[in-house]
């Protein structure tokens, strides 16, 4: 069943950006569907004042572990400071940010070529992978993959920079053609095996940060890979596989799950993707393509998500006026909500990225989501509710948070906490429809 | 009635006896506003839900008044350096620089050793608590951590997409999220089920904000309908579950926090806050010291000392993924493992539960026989699974898989790992495998 406009859009909002305030949504819905698509889509390769106006931390420079005891700890402890800078850093931006669409990409692309600072080490590492998520992450999908593959971040994480040509280690190669652009089914043990030995020779300069291939190190054998025979790059490799026909399904399948619902790379509504998605491989077009989808502005999509931790962080720091500074005043508070919400950015659990919808409805995120909740509704700025009559206080904090339907039972328990303007946004923040993305 | 956890060998501060936790929780119902569809499951409807699986009525449907705790190791620990054929001359020349040193290694027989960095594992060995199913797998692996580690959470190799091994044991036997609870922040695959979910808490107490008004508004929106779609019925659940968590398990993590116990490697719990939370302030540029199973087997102690009514329990450990650098890895890795899980049995041994306990360790698959190029090993196929605790018969299971027989380079399976499920949820939970495996598997005899 088709959604009314409001609801719409209100979803498009939430699902391409961290959600709309009251006044974008009544814009919004005066301007129409399309006109809100074009315009959110627009901000896609443009400057973002709101969150560049957000500094990164200044990074220890690397390689510089001593022997000595006391400057390799203090070393250390360097390094985990950028880290939790960085983490921060980063949720800062998300609040900051005036091109929600390409900031909610980055997010998205994170979750699609995971990688953790735990083995990375060096927060800069993954400060770079980001910006390249930024800036690139609109545009053509082959040549972000390329690009993300020679990035300090993906060499340390996958193994890369350390593999020679006799005997390479899989890692990357496996991962690449799984999670990264075919899927699983579409490639054989003999194609994993082709690939490793194109990337033999990869290697990282850490001081720099710089890629080269080592002569020494590369296998210059011929391999076969997807019946391409002849092929000994790594550059192939990638480009083989990003024009495969399994590619064109199962790129179009992750980005439709993560902004619709979970699909798999069989199901029909990806046939309606593919095809366009195949001619330009541009990650751009083929969001629009997803939401501008008949099947994209429905019930099913509408209740096809739970928010993931960090968007329903994000989303409620924003809709309670939370600012990035009060953010970065506070650091432990956000590590640590995100920590037992069991989402924490530039540290995802592996390779495989973050589960899905009942993987974010465990009884400890629940706890953390309620703590939260009632911390904001203290520290946030929840006048227009306070501010409203408590007969209309039910509707004010729907408009707060961007909830266009409260369902009956959560509408009643609402009701009951009108009286009390913290309690009601608090019980608003941890209810179905809110959790709901 | 059936005093299959009776605790008359406890100290009395550290236990609470079954009726205790039924008052509390109703207590806590109580408390709430009494929104009956929310209060804990009622003793008799659980020992009915155990008579009703064949059993005789028993806590909570187990007929064996066992506990099972899974320790899933994630990224495919390597077994063929964990439990190494030091005395087979196949090993040394397939594994070159990684193989370990056989001086170094703990002797089991039959040409075995442990990994020398596990000498608690060698002792429960040596105390006959210890049982390693050697050749454990699934036909027609491909080698994915995912759909891998998917095959032996959901026991469905054909389709791993579905319910838990165990969440349809929970599913089946009652809507108690208590009946499993995971350590950490989400739920694992193994105990999700269609229906129910098992509880998450992380370390430290659980500490409801707001008041008892706040708690009867939060309680109220908890109460849902059929009507609404899916996932926000499941949400609504969550919230439910929570208030239930809190009304059973929250006077036990207080109490045991007045007067904990740490296992050896610890993080002490902070008062405000999860050991993930305490990770990451940790963590990046190095690993943190503290031993993160021990502090998630650290509240399964607690738990057990307090002789909660939850039958199975999940912890987890990552990290295993050697493609580089493996000796240094499992270096690091496998002392965690060993350490938490033997001070972990230590700790609970004073108590009947505790005797009464088997813990588990798995992982998603072996690793390649041959090195790579990188001082690490590629995705392979075969590996050993452990069970430990006094229920336990020790020694060696199954067949060692072959060192030149490989199929692409790795040792292949020859006992499904579902037997080894079939065995736990004959001999620990009390019940009749065959409805959770789709088929018939026959037990291993560890137990």
């Amino acid at each position: 069943m088709s959604l009314d406009q409001t609801s719409a859009i209100a979803m498009l909002y939430r699902r391409i950006g961290f959600g709309a305030t009251e006044q974008e949504l009544s814009s919004a819905v005066t301007a129409g569907y399309s006109a809100t698509v074009n315009s959110l889509l627009g901000g896609l390769g443009q400057p973002d004042p709101g969150g560049d106006s957000v500094a990164p931390p200044s990074f220890e420079p690397v390689g510089q572990l001593r022997t000595d005891t006391a400057a390799r700890q203090a070393y250390i402890e360097a390094l985990r400071t950028n880290s939790r800078e960085l983490i921060v850093w980063w949720v800062a931006r998300m609040i900051a940010t005036t091109n929600p669409v390409q900031e909610k990409l980055t997010l998205l692309l994170h979750g699609h070529f995971p990688t953790a600072i735990s083995k990375v080490h060096f927060a800069q590492f993954m400060y770079r992978q980001n910006q390249l998520f930024r800036t690139q992450g609109s545009g053509d999908f082959t040549e972000l993959t390329q690009a993300v593959a020679v990035d300090p971040a993906m060499l340390i994480w996958l193994d890369a920079s350390s593999d020679k040509a006799e005997d390479p280690n899989e890692n990357f190669a496996r991962e690449l053609l799984e999670r990264f652009t075919m899927g699983i089914g579409n490639y054989t043990e003999s194609d994993v095996r082709a690939a490793a030995y194109c990337f033999t020779g990869w290697q990282l300069d850490l001081r720099t940060g710089g890629f080269s291939i080592s002569a020494a190190d590369h296998s210059n054998a011929p391999q076969t890979f997807l019946g391409y025979s002849g092929i000994n790059s790594g550059t192939q490799v990638i480009d083989i596989a990003t024009n495969s026909a399994a590619s064109a399904r199962y790129v179009p399948s992750a980005l439709w799950s993560h902004v619709a619902y979970p699909v798999t790379p069989k199901q029909g509504v990806v046939s309606d993707l593919a095809p366009a998605y195949a001619s330009d491989h541009s990650v751009t077009n083929l969001l629009r393509s997803i939401v501008t989808n008949p099947e994209f502005a429905t019930e099913t999509t509408f209740s096809g998500l739970i928010k993931q931790p960090i968007e329903y962080v994000v989303g409620a720091l924003r809709a309670l006026s939370v600012t990035a500074a009060e953010v970065q005043a506070k650091p432990a508070g956000v590590l640590e909500v995100l920590a037992e919400l069991g989402q924490v950015p530039f540290d995802p659990p592996s390779v495989g990225g973050w589960g899905q919808n009942t993987y974010w409805l465990s009884t400890a995120a629940a706890l953390a989501r309620w703590q939260l909740a009632r911390r904001l509704s203290e520290v946030g700025d929840i006048s227009t509710v306070a501010d409203a009559p408590p007969r209309s206080r039910v509707e004010a904090v729907g408009q707060l948070l961007s909830v266009t339907t409260w369902s009956s039972p959560t509408a009643k328990a609402l009701s009951s906490a009108a009286s009390n303007p913290e309690n009601l946004v608090t019980l608003a923040l941890v209810s179905p429809e809110f959790v709901s993305n | 009635m059936n005093e299959v956890w009776s605790s008359d060998d406890v100290e009395p501060q550290a236990t609470l006896s079954r009726r205790r936790f039924l008052s509390l929780a109703a207590a806590g119902v109580a408390a709430g506003g009494a929104a009956s569809m929310l209060g804990p499951v009622l003793w008799d409807q659980l020992s009915r839900a155990g008579a009703a699986m064949g059993g005789h009525p028993g806590v909570l449907g187990s007929t064996t008044g066992r506990t099972l705790v899974l320790v899933t190791l994630y990224g495919g620990n390597d077994g063929l350096n964990t439990v190494v054929p030091y005395k087979d001359p196949g090993y040394l020349s397939a594994r070159g620089i990684l193989a370990v040193d056989p001086s170094t290694v703990l002797d089991l027989g039959d040409g075995f050793g442990l990994h020398p960095a596990m000498p608690q594992f060698h002792k429960l060995w040596t105390d006959k608590h210890l049982a390693i199913v050697q050749g454990v797998g699934f036909a027609n692996p491909n080698y994915s951590h995912f759909e891998s580690m998917d095959i032996w959470q959901t026991a469905q190799p054909q389709d791993p997409s579905g319910t838990g091994w165990l969440g349809r044991w929970m599913d089946k036997t009652g809507a108690d999220p208590l009946r499993a609870v995971a350590i950490g922040p989400t739920v694992p695959t193994l105990l999700s089920g269609a229906k129910v979910q098992a509880a998450a808490i992380a370390p430290g107490p659980i500490k409801l904000p707001g008041s008892a008004a706040e708690v009867a508004l939060y309680r109220s929106l908890a109460a849902t309908s059929d009507r609404e779609p899916p996932l926000l019925v499941e949400a609504a659940h969550s919230n439910a579950d929570l208030l239930e968590v809190n009304a059973v398990l929250g006077p036990v993590l207080d109490k045991s926090r007045a007067n904990p116990l740490h296992l050896t490697g610890a993080e002490a719990p902070s008062t405000n806050g999860s050991a993930a939370a305490l990770a990451i302030a940790n963590g990046g540029g190095g690993a943190s010291a503290a031993n993160v199973l021990s502090t998630q087997l650290s509240v399964v102690a607690n738990l057990l000392l307090a002789d909660v009514p939850t039958e199975v329990f999940s912890v987890e450990l990552g990290g295993f993924d050697t493609h580089t650098e493996q000796v240094t890895t499992q270096a690091v890795l496998l002392p965690q493992v060993d350490t938490a899980v033997g001070a972990f049995l230590d700790a609970i041994s004073s108590t009947k539960r505790g005797r009464e306990t088997v813990v588990l360790v798995y992982t998603e698959f072996g690793r390649r026989v041959s090195a790579n190029a990188s001082a690490g090993t590629d995705h392979g196929w075969a590996n050993v699974v452990f069970a430990a605790g006094q229920p336990v018969k020790g020694g060696f299971y199954g067949e060692p898989p072959s060192l030149t027989n490989l199929s692409e380079g790795n040792q292949i399976y020859n006992l499904d790992f579902r037997r080894v499920y079939a065995t736990v949820l004959d001999q620990v939970i009390g019940v009749d495998a065959t409805s959770f495996l789709d088929g018939k598997f026959s037990t291993v005899g560890f137990i």
